[in-house]
C-alpha cells in the first residue's frame, strides 16, 4: 500500500514536471531585446546619418591629429605627452586601431547597408549618396594603408577574414561604382527626394540636394584620378578628360558637417576627445612650419588657427624646456568647429591642377584664384590682395612644376580649415610639396613653410608615407599582409 | 489512518528530560536530539539540556558537531544523562550538498570544505568570506579594496573567458542568491574609458551582492568546488557553489546572542619612494612641477609652492619619510549583531539585527560602509508538514572615492597623491582652503589638491535589498517526502556621484601665473544619478525517496523541477558643466544631460534527478542528470543536458584497519558536467542608437535634430549552444591516529568547451565582434589539505591546517584560427590575453626589440631601446601555487589562532608603478644616480648585409640627463616601461591573528550569561612581497572581482589592516 501510494505521488510529480516543461516554450521566448530595435526595422534614412558621422568622427578626430602633426600645422606641446610618438614617427600597430575600426564598423558597414537597401528599393538618391561616402572613406583607407580589405569586406559572418586588395584595384572599383551610381535614373519614382518629404536633415552634408551629391561624386572622381598621376598617368589623364567630356559639374561649396554643439558627446570630434574628455588641450600647439609660412606672408589666417602673434614650437621639439617652448601657443579648438570632407577651395585647386596638367593651363589661374579666395573666405578673411598681381600668392606665370607647387602649397594652407589636415599629408606624398627643408626650423637659413624632420624623429631623415597595418586587423585576420616600412609610399605615392 | 496513528502515539507519550554532556562532564552545546525513525526532534539548549515527549520504546538519537552519534532507548526513565564521545571517525560528518540537501560526508564523492560560524566570525569580518582567505584549497579569495568593496572568490581557476563568468554560485538555505556588482552609473566623462573595454563599474567598487549577508547570521558555509558537486544546480554553479546555512532558532527558553566588535584600521602597503631627488623636471628645480625629477635633495631651506600675495612658503629641500602614509588616517569599524531566538519543539524563530559602520583609512567619509541587516527566520512543524521561512532585509550605503584616471569632471585622489614630489609634505595640504593650497595656488597646475577632491567630490551607492525564502516539506511516508522551496531576491540600488566644478581664477598661480606659464585645466564638474535593480525568483519542487532495500543496500533518490527568472534594470542620467557651484542636481547644467536605461530578463527551467545507491556504509554511487531550457538560447534549440556521477568508497569500512594507524580511509571519484547558457540578447541582430566612439568620448545621436541607428557591431549568432563544463575529480581522505592527522587530497581536470564570447574579428568584416561558441579552456589542479592535532589533552589542544593549491590553466584551442582573445586591455598598452596553447590569463605588453643573440636594439637617434611591434608575454596573471597555514592553540579558556596565506608566482600590472616612474617618485628612477648612461648591452642597426640580414654595431648614444624622465614612462619608452610596471604577484600575508578568552561556563552562569568570549584580533597584519614590488598590495584592484581584476590595478586605493576587539555573549 505504501509503495502504491508512493507510485501515485511520483506519477503525479512527473506529470506535473512534464506540463511545466511543455509550457516552457512560450515562457522562454523572451530573448528579443527591449533595449534595441530589431535589425529588420532599419531603413537607409535611419542608418545613413550615423554612417556619415562615422566618417566625420575619424576625419575630424584621429586623422586630424596625425594629419595635423604630419602636415606640420601643429606639434606636440612641451608640457604634455599625449601624441609624442606620432610627432616622432614612432608608430605602433595599436596607435590607429580606433580610426581604422571606426571607419569600417561605423562608416563603411552602415553605408554598405544603405547602398544595398537603396539598390533593392531602387532609391537611386540614397544609392548615389551611399556610393559617394563609400568611395570617399575607402579611398582614404587606401591612401593611408595602401592595401585594405575591400572586395571581401563588410560581409559580416559571410567572411570573417576578408583578403586585402591592392589600392589600384580598389580605386578602379570605387570609380566604377561612382560612375554607375551617377548613371542611374534619378527621375524614377523610387528615387525619393528627401526635401520633398521634409526629411532633408538626415543628409548631414547637403540637406537632401541630390544635385550637390552629383557634384561631390564628380569632384571625388577628379581627386581620385589626380592621385593616380604618378602610378597610372595615362589612366589618370583619360579619366579626367572623360569627366570634362561629359561636362561634369564640380563642387563650388564645402562638403561639411556642421551642427556640432558645446554639449558632451555632441561636439566636434577633435574637441570632444582632445579637450572635453582628455582635458589636455596643451597637447597640440602651433608648429613653426605652418606659422612661419603664414607670418612670412603676413597672412591674416594665422589668427583663425592660433590667435594673434602666436609663439610656435619647432616641429617635434617637445623636450624643449625653454620658456618659449613651454608657453607655445595652443591650437584653437572649438566644440562647434565643422568637419570638412571636401572644401570648395580643394575643389577649385583640383580643377586648377587638372586644367594645368591636361588643358595646357587653360582656366587654371582663375580656378587657382577661386581656390585661394575660397580658402580665405572659409576662415573669415579676405584674400584678394594676395592673388592680385604682385601679391604673395599670385599664380606663377612659370613652368607646370611651379604652377603645381603653388597650387599644392596653397592647398596645404587651405586644409587647415575644418580639420582636413590629413589631405595635406596625402598631397605631399603625391607631389612632394611643400618642399622638405634641408635644415631644422631653428636654423637661420630655414625657409618658412618648408617641412622639417621633426626633432625627435625615429626615422632619420625620412618621412612616413603610410601607417602600419593596425593591430585590430593583424590579430584577427590571417590575411593581413606582412608589415611594410612606413617610409614606403603607397601605390600612388612618390 | 494517519489520525489514528497520531492518537495512539499521543496516548503512550510522556515527557522525558535529559542532559547531554561530554566525557569531561561539561555540557555539549548545540546537540540535537531526535527520535529515531521520525523527523521529530529538537536541539538541546546551551546547557545541554532538553525535554522531549517520547514513548518508552523510542530510541533517541543524539548528535553534535565533532562528537560521535549516540543512541539511547528511552525505557522507563524520565531523566536521562547522555555522554557523547568525541568523534573517533568521521562517518557522521554531515555536509550541505547541492540544492541545500544534506548528506553524510562519507557518501559524497567530491571535495567539500565546511566552516562553522566561529571560524567565519572569529575576526569579526564585515564580509562573510573574507575570513576564509587562504583556508580553502582550490579557492582564491581576496578582498580588493576598502570598506564595502568586493570579495573575489575564484574556485579551481579561470575557466570562462568572460568577465563575471567565473563567479561561484552563492546559495543561502538552498536558494541561489544574486551576486551583482552594482555601479553608481557610467562615468559621463569617459576618462575612465581609458582603462579598457570592459566598462566603468570597476572605477568605483561598491561591493558584490553576496557580501550583503550578515556573517553573524551564518551557521556554516560549505564550499563545493567542483562541477561534480554542484552540477545539480545547473548553469549557475559551473564554478562551484558556496552553500550558506543560516542560523535557526532552537527550542527552549528565549536565547539572546550578542556579537560586537570594534576595530581600527591603518593603511597597509604603500609605494616606496626614492629619497635622493626632489621636486623638478629635467634635473632642475621647478616650482610648479608635479615630479621629483629635480636636483639632489640637500636639506637647504628654500621657498616652495605658489607665490601668493608676493609671499611664499619655505621648507627644507629634503625627503619626507612616510609622506604618503601620513595622508591616511585611522579607520574605525563597528560591527554589532543581536539575535533573539527560541521556540517550542514545533516552532522556532530566529530574529537578528546587525549594524555595521566602517570608515576606512582615507580621511573623511570618502571610504565608508554603513549596513543594517534584519533577519527573521522561522521553522515550524505540523505533524508531517514542516514549513521554514526566512526574511531578510539589508540596507546599505557605501562611499568610495573614484579611482583610475581623472576626467574633465575632476581628478582622482590617488592620481593626485602620486604626483606630489617626495619633498613636499602632503598633510600640509589638508587645509585645502588655505591661500597656498587652494584651487588657485596649489603648488602645481598638473594635479589637484587631493584633500579638495575628498571634501568636494562624492561617489555613493545606497541599496535596499530584500531576500526571502519559503521552504515547505511534507513527509508522505518515512521513505517519501516532497519539498517545495520558493525564494525571491530584490535589490534596489541608487547611485549618486558628483564632482565639484572648479578652476583657478584668472591671474592666479594655476591659471598660468606659475613659472612655467602652464594653466591648470578647469574641472567642469558633474552629477550622476543612477538606479540599479537586480531581482530574481527561484522555485524548486523536489521529491525525495529513501529506501533500505536490504541490509546491505540503501537507495536515495531525488527528482526535481527548477524555475528561475532574473531581471535587471539599470539606468543613469548625468550632467557635466555645473552652472551653480556646489549644487548637485541634474538640472544644474549648461549642457544637455546624457541618459541611458536598459533592462534584461532571463528565464531558465530545469529538471533534474539524482540517485545514490549505498552498500554497507562503505560504497556509495551517485548518479545525477539535469536538463535545462534557457530563454537566452535560440528558441528552437534552447535546451541542454548534462549528466554526472560520483563514487565514494570508505575503505576503512571494507577492510579491518583496527590494528593499523589508519582510522579512516576514503577514496572518491567524481565526474560531472554543467551547462552554461548564453548571455542575454545575443541571438537576434539589432540596431543600436547611433553613437560613434572616439578614442575618448563619442558623438551621439540624436545629433542636431537628426536621429539615427547603426547596425550593432557585435554579430549576433542564432546558432549559439550552451557551454558545457566537464570536470573529473579524484580524491582521497585519510586519517591517522584516531583522526589526529587527516589528509585530504584532490586532483581535478576541468574544461569548459564552447565558451560563448564576443570574439574580436577583423574590422574589415564590418563588425568588431562575433558572439560565438569558441574554444576550450582547461584547468588542471591539485588540492591538498592536512589537518594535524599534535596536542590534545584535557587542558591543551593544538591543531593546525596546512593547505596547498596548484592550478594550471591552458587555452586548448580557439575556433576560427583565432590567435588570441584579448580579455581586457588598457588602451594601447598592457593586455590580458587568452592565447591558444598558453594560459587564459597571460599578461602581454610591448618590450624591447632584441637581436638574435639577445642584445637590445636602440634607436639610432635617441639611444632608447626600440619597442617590439607586437606585444610580448610577461607572465601569467595567476599565481603558480598557493598555500595556507592556520593554527589553533587552546589552553583552558584561552585560544590563539592565526593564519598565513602565501601565494607564489604570477605577475600583475600596476598603474601606480607607472605613475611613479613618470613622476620620478619611485626607486628605479634613480638608476645610475640619474647620470647619463648608455643603455647596457645595446646595439644600433646599421643597414643590412649582402644577404639582407640587419647589421648591428655597438650603441654609443647616451641617454642624457634632460632626457632621463622620458626613459621610464610607457608613453616615451614602451620598450622598457612595462618591465618596471608589471610586477611579481607573490605575497605572504598574516591574514588574521586572534587571542580569545572564553569565560568559564560556571563563572558565566553566575552572572546569568553563557558563552562569553572576548577576542582581540588583527586582520591583514603583515604583508611580505618580493623586493621588486615596491608599490602596492597585489590583491588591490579596481578592475572588479573576476577575470579582468587579474590584470592588476589602475591607481587604486591601498589595502588596509585592522586591529580590534570582539565580544560574544549569550543571555
Amino acid at each position: 500500500m505504501n509503495l502504491l501510494k508512493n507510485k501515485k505521488i511520483i506519477a503525479l510529480f512527473f506529470t506535473g514536471a512534464l506540463i511545466a516543461v511543455a509550457g516552457c516554450k512560450k515562457t522562454l521566448d523572451i530573448n528579443h531585446s527591449p533595449n534595441n530595435p530589431s535589425l529588420e526595422v532599419g531603413t537607409p534614412k535611419i542608418v545613413f546619418p550615423v554612417s556619415v558621422m562615422g566618417v566625420a568622427a575619424v576625419e575630424g578626430g584621429d586623422l586630424a591629429i596625425v594629419g595635423g602633426l604630419w602636415g606640420e600645422y601643429i606639434t606636440q606641446g612641451a608640457t604634455s605627452n599625449q601624441y609624442k610618438n606620432v610627432d616622432q614617427f614612432d608608430m605602433k600597430t595599436t596607435d590607429y586601431n580606433a580610426q581604422y575600426t571606426t571607419l569600417y564598423t561605423y562608416g563603411l558597414k552602415n553605408i554598405q547597408y544603405v547602398i544595398d537597401k537603396a539598390r533593392e528599393s531602387e532609391d537611386w538618391n540614397f544609392y548615389l549618396m551611399g556610393n559617394v561616402i563609400k568611395a570617399y572613406a575607402t579611398a582614404q583607407l587606401v591612401d593611408i594603408y595602401d592595401q585594405v580589405p575591400y572586395s571581401e569586406a563588410l560581409q559580416g559572418i559571410g567572411n570573417l577574414t576578408p583578403k586585402f586588395d591592392d589600392g589600384y584595384t580598389i580605386y578602379k572599383s570605387l570609380l566604377a561604382g561612382l560612375d554607375s551610381a551617377l548613371g542611374k535614373d534619378f527621375t524614377a519614382l523610387t528615387a525619393i527626394d528627401l526635401r520633398a518629404t521634409n526629411e532633408g536633415n538626415v543628409d548631414l552634408l547637403f540637406g537632401g540636394d541630390i544635385d550637390k551629391w552629383k557634384q561631390f561624386a564628380n569632384t571625388l572622381e577628379l581627386k581620385l584620378y589626380l592621385r593616380m598621376i604618378n602610378a597610372k598617368p595615362a589612366e589618370a589623364q583619360a579619366g579626367i578628360e572623360a569627366l570634362y567630356a561629359r561636362n561634369a559639374q564640380f563642387l563650388e561649396e564645402d562638403v561639411i558637417v556642421t551642427g556640432f554643439s558645446d554639449n558632451p558627446n555632441l561636439s566636434n570630434p577633435l574637441y570632444e576627445q582632445n579637450v572635453r574628455q582628455l582635458n589636455f588641450p596643451n597637447n597640440l600647439v602651433a608648429s613653426k612650419t605652418f606659422v612661419s609660412y603664414l607670418e612670412e606672408h603676413n597672412d591674416p589666417r594665422v589668427e583663425y588657427f592660433f590667435g594673434e602673434s602666436p609663439t610656435p614650437l619647432d616641429q617635434g621639439d617637445f623636450i624643449n624646456t625653454s620658456q618659449a617652448a613651454l608657453g607655445a601657443t595652443v591650437f584653437i579648438e572649438s566644440a562647434t568647429d565643422p568637419v570638412v570632407f571636401l572644401s570648395a577651395a580643394e575643389s577649385y585647386f583640383l580643377q586648377a591642377e587638372a586644367r594645368a596638367r591636361y588643358f595646357a593651363g587653360d582656366g587654371a589661374k582663375a580656378l587657382y584664384d577661386n581656390g585661394v579666395l575660397a580658402a580665405f573666405t572659409a576662415v573669415g578673411s579676405q584674400g584678394d590682395s594676395f592673388i592680385a598681381p604682385g601679391g604673395d600668392y599670385e599664380y606663377p606665370q612659370g613652368t607646370l612644376a611651379q604652377n603645381i607647387e603653388a597650387i599644392i602649397v596653397q592647398k596645404w594652407v587651405s586644409f587647415g580649415y575644418g580639420l582636413h589636415f590629413i589631405e595635406a599629408w596625402f598631397e605631399r606624398n603625391r607631389t612632394g610639396f611643400p618642399r622638405t627643408s634641408p635644415v631644422y626650423s631653428d636654423d637661420p637659413n630655414y625657409v618658412p613653410g618648408e617641412f622639417v624632420v621633426p626633432r625627435n624623429s625615429v626615422l632619420g631623415n625620412q618621412f612616413p608615407k603610410r601607417l602600419v597595418f593596425p593591430d585590430a586587423e593583424i590579430s584577427t585576420n590571417p590575411n593581413t599582409p606582412a608589415q611594410v616600412p612606413i617610409t614606403t609610399p603607397v601605390w600612388w605615392g612618390l | 489512518m494517519l489520525m489514528l496513528g497520531g492518537a495512539l502515539a499521543f496516548a503512550q507519550n510522556r515527557l522525558v528530560t535529559g542532559k547531554v554532556v561530554d566525557d569531561k562532564g561539561d555540557p555539549v552545546v548545540g546537540a540535537s536530539v531526535i527520535i529515531k525513525g521520525t523527523v521529530k526532534g529538537l536541539p538541546a539548549n546551551a546547557a545541554g539540556e532538553f525535554s522531549i515527549s517520547a514513548k518508552p520504546s523510542d530510541v533517541l538519537v543524539v548528535t553534535a558537531a565533532s562528537f560521535a552519534k549516540s543512541e539511547l532507548r528511552v525505557g522507563d526513565q524520565t531523566r536521562l544523562s547522555i555522554t557523547l564521545k568525541p568523534a573517533s571517525n568521521v562517518m557522521e560528518e554531515v555536509v550541505v550538498t547541492a540544492l541545500g540537501q544534506t548528506s553524510k560526508k562519507a557518501r559524497v564523492g567530491y571535495a567539500t570544505t565546511t566552516f562553522n560560524s566561529e571560524t567565519i566570525n572569529r575576526t569579526a569580518n564585515v564580509n562573510a568570506f573574507d575570513g576564509l582567505a587562504g583556508k580553502i584549497p582550490g579557492a582564491e579569495i581576496s578582498n580588493t579594496g576598502g570598506p564595502g568593496s568586493s570579495t573575489k572568490i575564484i574556485m579551481r581557476g579561470y575557466g570562462v573567458l568572460t568577465e563575471g563568468g567565473n563567479q561561484p554560485l552563492y546559495v543561502i538555505d538552498g536558494v541561489p542568491l544574486t551576486d551583482a556588482r552594482l555601479s553608481a552609473g557610467s562615468n559621463v566623462l569617459s576618462g575612465a574609458a581609458n582603462v579598457g573595454t570592459v566598462g566603468l563599474t570597476g572605477q568605483n567598487d561598491f561591493g558584490n551582492g553576496a557580501n550583503d549577508i550578515n556573517p553573524n547570521d551564518i551557521e556554516s558555509i560549505t564550499v563545493l568546488k567542483g562541477t561534480a558537486a554542484s552540477s545539480l544546480y545547473g548553469s549557475a554553479a559551473r564554478n562551484g557553489a558556496i552553500m550558506i546555512t543560516t542560523k535557526r532558532g532552537k527550542s527552549g527558553k528565549i536565547s539572546i546572542d550578542f556579537a560586537g566588535s570594534a576595530n581600527f584600521s591603518k593603511v597597509g602597503k604603500l609605494p616606496t619612494m626614492q629619497d635622493k631627488f626632489g621636486q623638478g623636471w629635467n634635473g632642475t628645480f621647478v616650482l610648479g612641477e608635479n615630479g621629483s625629477w629635480g636636483p639632489r635633495l640637500d636639506g637647504v631651506v628654500r621657498p616652495w609652492g605658489a607665490i601668493v600675495d608676493n609671499s611664499q612658503l619655505i621648507k627644507p629641500f629634503s625627503f619626507i619619510r612616510d609622506n604618503v602614509r601620513d595622508f591616511y588616517t585611522t579607520g574605525l569599524e563597528l560591527n554589532n549583531t543581536i539575535a533573539i531566538s527560541g521556540g517550542s519543539d514545533k516552532s522556532t524563530f530566529y530574529f537578528s539585527y546587525g549594524n555595521i559602520t566602517s570608515d576606512g583609512v582615507i580621511p573623511t567619509k570618502s571610504d565608508y560602509l554603513a549596513r543594517n541587516n534584519l533577519s527573521l527566520r522561522t521553522n515550524n512543524k505540523f505533524n508531517k508538514f514542516s514549513i521554514n521561512t526566512s526574511f531578510n532585509y539589508v540596507n546599505r550605503k557605501v562611499n568610495q572615492p573614484a579611482t583610475g584616471q581623472g576626467s574633465a569632471a575632476g581628478s582622482t585622489i590617488f592620481q593626485d597623491i602620486l604626483q606630489i614630489p617626495v619633498d613636499i609634505p602632503i598633510t600640509d595640504f589638508r587645509d585645502y582652503k588655505n591661500k597656498f593650497f587652494d584651487v588657485n595656488s596649489y603648488f602645481t597646475p598638473y594635479a589637484e589638491n587631493p584633500y579638495y577632491g575628498l571634501h568636494n567630490n562624492s561617489n555613493s551607492l545606497s541599496s535596499d535589498r530584500f531576500f526571502a525564502n519559503l521552504d515547505m516539506n511534507y513527509q508522505f511516508t518515512t521513505e517519501l517526502s516532497a519539498q517545495l522551496r520558493v525564494g525571491g531576491d530584490a535589490d534596489n540600488a541608487r547611485g549618486f556621484a558628483y564632482n565639484a566644478a572648479n578652476g583657478p581664477e584668472p591671474g592666479s598661480w594655476n591659471a598660468g601665473g606659475n613659472t612655467e606659464g602652464a594653466p591648470r585645466t578647469v574641472d567642469v564638474g558633474s552629477v550622476i544619478e543612477s538606479n540599479n535593480y537586480v531581482g530574481s525568483i527561484n522555485g524548486d519542487f523536489i521529491l525525495k525517496y529513501n529506501k533500505e532495500i536490504s541490509n546491505s543496500f540503501n537507495l536515495d533518490v531525488l527528482a526535481g523541477v527548477n524555475y528561475n527568472q532574473a531581471d535587471t534594470k539599470t539606468g543613469f542620467s548625468a550632467i557635466t558643466n555645473l552652472l551653480i557651484p556646489g549644487f548637485y542636481n541634474l538640472s544644474n547644467s549648461l549642457k544637455q544631460p546624457t541618459t541611458a536605461f536598459t533592462r534584461t530578463r532571463t528565464r531558465l527551467i530545469g529538471v533534474y534527478s539524482q540517485a545514490t545507491l549505498g552498500f554497507k556504509s562503505q560504497l556509495y554511487l551517485t548518479l545525477n542528470a539535469r536538463n535545462d531550457w534557457s530563454s537566452t538560447l535560440p528558441i528552437d534549440n534552447n535546451h541542454f543536458f548534462y549528466p554526472g556521477g560520483n563514487l565514494s568508497w570508505v575503505a576503512s569500512n571494507t577492510f579491518n584497519l583496527k590494528n593499523s594507524p589508519i582510522s579512516y580511509l576514503k577514496f572518491r571519484a567524481g565526474y560531472g558536467k554543467t551547462g552554461t547558457t548564453a548571455p542575454v540578447y545575443s541571438i537576434y541582430p539589432v540596431l543600436v542608437s547611433g553613437a560613434v566612439p572616439l578614442p575618448f568620448g563619442q558623438i551621439n545621436f540624436p545629433f542636431n535634430g537628426v536621429g539615427s541607428f547603426n547596425i550593432q557591431n557585435t554579430i549576433s549568432n542564432s546558432a549559439l549552444k550552451g557551454v558545457i563544463t566537464t570536470e573529473s575529480e579524484l580524491g582521497m581522505d585519510i586519517r591517522f591516529l584516531n583522526g589526529r592527522i587527516g589528509l585530504d587530497v584532490s586532483v581535478y581536470d576541468k574544461s569548459a568547451n564552447g565558451q560563448i564570447l564576443p570574439v574580436p574579428i577583423s574590422p574589415g568584416s564590418g563588425y568588431n565582434f562575433l558572439t560565438e561558441n569558441i574554444g576550450l579552456v582547461d584547468n588542471k589542479g591539485i588540492e591538498l589539505s592536512l589537518d594535524v592535532k599534535p596536542v590534545s589533552t584535557r587542558n591543551v589542544t593544538w591543531s593546525f591546517n596546512y593547505n596547498y593549491t596548484k592550478n594550471k590553466n591552458k587555452v586548448e584551442h580557439l575556433t576560427n584560427g583565432l590567435t588570441k582573445v584579448s580579455i581586457f586591455q588598457i588602451v594601447g598598452g598592457v593586455e590580458l590575453d587568452a592565447v591558444p596553447g598558453q594560459t587564459a590569463t597571460g599578461i602581454y605588453a610591448f618590450g624591447p626589440q632584441l637581436t638574435p643573440d639577445g642584445k637590445v636594439i636602440v634607436s639610432p637617434t635617441s639611444g632608447k631601446p626600440l619597442p617590439t611591434t607586437n606585444r610580448i608575454y610577461y607572465g601569467n596573471a595567476e599565481n603558480d601555487y598557493s598555500m595556507g597555514f592556520s593554527n589553533t592553540l587552546k589552553f583552558k579558556e584561552w585560544q590563539v589562532n592565526f593564519s598565513l596565506d602565501y601565494r607564489k608566482g604570477g605577475v600583475f600590472y600596476s598603474k601606480t608603478a607607472e605613475q611613479l616612474l613618470f613622476t620620478g617618485g619611485s626607486v628605479p628612477t634613480t638608476y645610475n644616480d640619474r647620470r647619463p648612461f648608455i643603455y647596457p648591452n645595446s646595439v644600433i642597426q646599421n643597414g643590412v648585409d649582402a644577404t639582407g640580414k640587419p647589421v648591428y654595431e655597438e650603441n654609443k648614444i647616451p641617454i642624457t640627463e634632460n632626457n632621463l624622465q622620458d626613459f621610464f614612462p610607457e608613453g616615451n619608452n614602451p620598450a622598457l616601461a612595462y618591465g618596471n610596471d608589471i610586477l611579481d604577484r607573490s605575497f605572504l600575508k598574516l591574514r588574521d591573528v586572534s587571542l580569545s578568552y572564553q569565560l568559564n561556563e560556571r563563572m558565566a552562569s553566575k552572572i546569568k550569561l553563557h558563552n562569553v568570549t572576548l577576542t582581540i584580533y588583527a586582520r591583514n597584519l603583515l604583508l611580505w612581497t618580493p623586493q621588486s614590488n615596491m608599490y602596492i598590495d597585489p590583491e588591490a584592484s579596481n578592475f572588479g572581482n573576476d577575470l579582468t581584476s587579474q590584470l592588476g590595478e589602475f591607481e587604486t586605493a591601498p589595502i588596509s589592516k585592522q586591529y580590534g576587539v570582539a565580544l560574544k555573549v549569550n543571555f
